[in-house]
């Protein structure tokens, strides 16, 4: 039988930072990411309570979003469309583990937003969209398929304590409380 | 989808080795990819002097905590005073090493091509989920606080919405492929378990509990290609790649349905067209899908066209897919059971078929006769898809 | 292209980040333990490929062969060498630093080293030593070595 001989050697964990030679280090590089002149424009929207999309000329596509190129013509995107932020949830589950997949004390829920633009093209898969944290929502609505599909729309921030950041939206939560379409 | 490729020399595959697969291995990447590439090597017959180009693959720098892997891994891999490049597209590495190495050969360039695969993840600490955390969007997604398989879960369940695929429909694809890797010597995380273990397994991120997923893994895997005039000198049973395909969907994720893997079905058109297969649902006789979830071994199954779309899990559940079945997929045991060193694993998946289709693979043969099969990979942020297709 | 002409830089906005992971722990592989408990036994360890001496110990050989580990007893000298000036943020030393390549006649490669000696005073050929530290501070780590210095004469 293929493969004859698997080379290698498992070691515990404790057992590897006992070996000589063993060489432990924390790396820490620091970065200050450029948001662009579409993304910055969007986040400044955020601060305002409104969510930008910017419009293709060519396919007529709401890109949310917004970046100055559509990548599907490869042209330059030109005139800002604000969407109201209401749509529909793609996808959504709970997360019971953090980033560094720790246990979290209480899960969160996490979704894909189909947001409405009316008037503009979009097709069953390819659409303007965000990704966010759902609430007034329960466990139990992700795992039954209640929540997809349902009609959502951002809870916004108190004015004074938005940063011009996605969190500015601190999550989607349902249009009217338990409206499943 | 456009094809117009110049192909001096056919191209086989003569040779394969594996690294054992565990969550943590003693030896540093650059051993682990020399043992895997002196076992295929020697698997084909060949020394290092034989070789006229290396390609090594290996995905984000952050796992072994190096940064240019590739230069470090180069000479492990025996790729030193010789043309060599290092290939990169996240998950989908593994099989994009084979798709570069042909066309070294394919081309004419290169008469034979040592193509390894490497990852080492046990360097990270408290766990690589943390440096997942940098493949993220810095401003519009890191900022939630995300974790990897936040968006896995978010498809795998636009899945399930879509399709009406339940969980333990789902979770018999864990079932079946780390009880195929019972039978792989350098398998991790092999065993017999029912679709109730997994459905009691710890939740992580739900749809997703812990034995929806593949194993954190160190290891590495090597293929040997050649040209048709050195691989019928080395080898009586030349396995031969007769297609390759890789495509990139939007990487804007949230802007598209997860439901279907579009960037698949491209990059397998692509690979089918080369290779002449009309009708992968007939033709392909065995698959490798890319299975590091087990939603995803049969969204896979869908996306290379052998299951029409949200058909695989019914197929399944009748055993279509078993090493006895219809069409064997994951006969090895796949990432679900014999590990998921990134790289490596794809690397691994080629190899499974190599073996399969010379009937060497002992206990893991599958029951059929196999005259062709297709094996993928995915990566990147869920867009990156790479196929080959090979054959006897 | 109206957008790139309206816009300015300041209009740009940054996001403040780290990469950070709460360490990395290398392992330094079957062979790379013999070479550490050499060095903390005051070793210093070459790889062997047929007739010819490699260093730093690796496990393979350019080859592809596995390597005989052997100790590289020396004379040791400098085969070249820079003088460091700087730190990593470009403010200066207070006393320049000399790093060498050190090995040996017959071995290729070396170490990349600290000498111990003037800037002035470095040249190629220079015959060196190892200096190790005492034997209780001693990981198995490149550093067991403090420094290289000049060979005493007489």
């Amino acid at each position: 039988m293929k493969p004859e001989r698997v080379p290698g050697r498992y070691i515990r964990e404790e057992d590897l930072r006992r070996l000589p030679g063993v060489i432990e280090y924390t790396p820490t590089a620091r970065y200050s990411y450029s948001a662009g002149q579409a993304l910055s424009e969007f986040l400044r929207g955020l601060k305002d309570g409104r969510i930008l999309g910017k419009l293709c000329p060519s396919c007529r596509r709401v890109l949310v979003p917004p970046r100055v190129y559509c990548e599907f013509c490869f042209t330059p995107t030109t005139e800002w469309v604000e969407v109201t932020g209401a749509g529909r949830v793609e996808t959504a589950v709970t997360s019971y583990i953090g980033a560094a997949r720790e246990r979290l004390e209480k899960p969160e829920i996490i979704g894909v937003i189909r947001l409405d633009a009316p008037g503009h093209a979009e097709n069953s898969f390819d659409f303007a969209g965000l990704f966010h944290k759902l609430c007034g929502v329960t466990e139990d609505d992700v795992k039954s398929g209640r929540v997809i599909g349902m009609r959502v729309k951002p809870r916004w921030k108190p004015v004074h304590e938005r940063m011009g950041s996605i969190l500015d939206i601190e999550c989607f939560e349902p249009l009217q409380p338990r409206e499943v379409v | 989808m456009k094809s117009n490729i110049f192909v001096k020399d056919k191209v086989a595959i003569v040779g394969a080795g594996l690294t054992l697969f565990r969550r943590r291995l003693l030896e540093t990447p650059r051993e682990l990819a020399w043992e895997a590439s002196r076992e295929a090597l020697s698997s084909a017959g060949l020394t290092l002097k034989d070789i006229d180009c290396i390609v090594v693959g290996s995905a984000p720098d952050a796992f072994d905590g190096i940064h240019m892997k590739g230069e470090y891994l180069a000479d492990g891999s025996g790729g030193f005073n010789k043309p060599v490049v290092r290939v990169f597209v996240g998950g989908g590495t593994g099989v994009m090493v084979p798709v570069v190495a042909w066309w070294h050969v394919a081309s004419g360039l290169c008469k034979t091509v040592l193509a390894v695969g490497e990852e080492k993840m046990s360097h990270a600490y408290p766990h690589p989920q943390g440096v997942f955390a940098y493949i993220w969007d810095p401003i519009l997604e890191r900022p939630l606080g995300p974790n990897l398989i936040w968006i896995f879960a978010l498809e795998m369940r636009r899945y399930m919405h879509v399709c009406n695929a339940s969980k333990e429909d789902i979770a018999l694809v864990s079932v079946k492929n780390k009880r195929n890797a019972l039978d792989h010597p350098a398998a991790q995380a092999a065993a017999k378990i029912t679709v109730d273990d997994v459905l009691k397994s710890e939740v992580l991120v739900w749809p997703v509990q812990l034995l929806d997923i593949s194993p954190v893994s160190d290891g590495a895997a090597a293929l040997v290609l050649a040209s048709e005039s050195v691989a019928r000198r080395v080898t009586d049973t030349p396995v031969w790649v007769e297609g390759i395909g890789f495509t990139l969907d939007n990487t804007h994720w949230y802007n598209r349905d997860l439901a279907y893997p579009r960037y698949l079905e491209y990059a397998a058109r692509m690979a089918y067209k080369m290779a002449g297969i009309e009708r992968p649902w007939k033709e392909i006789d065995v698959a490798e899908p890319y299975d590091p979830f087990d939603y995803k071994e049969l969204h896979h199954i869908e996306g290379l066209m052998l299951a029409r779309r949200c058909e695989a899990p019914k197929l399944l559940k009748e055993g279509y897919f078993d090493r006895s079945g219809e069409l064997p997929t994951s006969p090895g045991g796949g990432l679900l059971g014999v590990g998921n060193p990134i790289a490596a694993a794809g690397v691994m998946k080629v190899a499974e078929l190599f073996w399969q289709l010379r009937y060497e693979a002992g206990a893991r043969q599958v029951k059929k006769p196999v005259h062709k099969a297709v094996a993928n990979a995915w990566g990147d942020l869920m867009q990156a898809g790479t196929v080959v297709v090979l054959s006897t | 292209m109206s957008l790139w002409k309206k816009s300015r830089v300041s209009d740009v906005v940054h996001v403040e980040g780290r990469m950070e992971t709460e360490r990395y722990i290398y392992t330094p592989g079957p062979v790379g333990v013999k070479v550490a408990e050499a060095l903390m036994e005051g070793r210093i360890m070459g790889v062997k490929c047929g007739n010819k001496l490699y260093i730093p110990a690796k496990t393979y050989c350019p080859d592809h062969s596995e390597g005989e580990l052997v100790e590289v007893k020396g004379p040791w000298i400098v085969k070249s060498y820079t003088i460091i000036y700087e730190d990593m943020y470009g403010a200066k030393l207070d006393k320049p630093v000399v790093i060498a390549l050190v090995g040996t006649e017959e071995a290729h490669g070396g170490l990349i080293h600290y000498v111990e000696v003037e800037p002035d005073k470095v040249k190629v050929g220079l015959k060196v030593e190892p200096v190790f530290r005492p034997k209780e501070e001693r990981r198995g780590l490149i550093t067991d070595v403090m420094f290289f210095k000049p060979v005493e004469h007489g």
